[in-house]
């Protein structure tokens, strides 16, 4: 499967996650995807990205960030959204790029990394590698979101 | 270096298309007026994306290899917001409508 609402919980579709119910140290179910051209191309278009700047030795790239519609499947699948999610912040360390031009066999770990309260609001964090089906090593990521109650 | 970008609910549905979500949030201003926004909400990564192009500007295909962005969603973009998103010459991210920080973080390279 290919697009994210494929591969994700959407809500309201299944009973969702209440804050008390992330383990910290859990880790997440491995995931497999593609990421194909035609998904690039809408990328493109979604975010306003300028292509002409993500030509890489004249070849295109995808931009790095062509992994943010994903960012939550890895998590999601393992712990489905409730309503009303706030992201927090992320962090996107990019190792090598994802093509424009060819379909990519992706692979992803994670686990969940803490959960806190600050201010009256309820948080959880969860980190996740991104790799290439070969092993190449894609991206690392740091998610955080508030929970509401 | 900075872009201004028109924020509107059908780029937000756009995003939200790929996206895959179903989160009331990003679609119904009626609860978000509830939990006390001015309007929907623009998906947090989404405000993250814009940072990108102006990141290629900045590195090239360093960018590809060594890249590194940390944004930090502080304040909610809605409809009718004229988003301002601005890369400074050491790397800070600030996005902001009129006065109000809505993303701080850093795009950067790292070494390795």
């Amino acid at each position: 499967m290919t697009r994210p609402d494929q591969l994700k919980p959407r809500e309201d579709s299944v009973p969702g996650t209440p804050y008390d119910a992330f383990v910290v140290g859990a880790a997440l179910p491995e995931l497999r995807f593609t990421i194909t051209p035609a998904i690039v191309e809408e990328y493109f278009d979604s975010v306003e990205a300028d292509r002409s700047l993500y030509k890489l030795d004249g070849r295109l790239a995808a931009p790095p960030n062509v992994l943010f519609p994903y960012m939550t499947v890895p998590l999601y699948r393992k712990y489905p959204p409730i309503q009303g999610i706030v992201m927090a912040e992320v962090e996107f360390r990019w190792r090598n790029p994802i093509w424009a031009d060819e379909t990519t066999d992706m692979v992803v770990t994670g686990k969940v990394a803490d959960k806190f309260e600050k201010r009256g609001r309820r948080y959880v964090r969860w980190e996740a590698e991104w790799k290439r089906a070969d092993g190449t090593p894609i991206a690392s990521m740091v998610n955080t979101f508030h929970v509401p109650s | 270096m900075q872009r201004e970008i028109p924020i509107d609910q059908a780029k937000i549905d756009l995003y939200g298309k790929i996206n895959g979500d179903n989160d009331i949030i990003h679609y119904d201003h009626e609860y978000c007026l509830k939990r006390g926004f001015r309007g929907t909400l623009v998906h947090g990564p989404h405000l993250s994306a814009f940072v990108c192009d102006l990141a290629m500007k900045k590195y090239g295909k360093d960018w590809f290899y060594r890249g590194k962005l940390h944004t930090k969603w502080v304040g909610p973009v809605c409809p009718g917001d004229k988003l301002i998103v601005e890369l400074k010459d050491d790397g800070s991210v600030v996005e902001r409508v009129k006065d109000e920080v809505t993303v701080i973080g850093r795009a950067v390279l790292e070494d390795r």
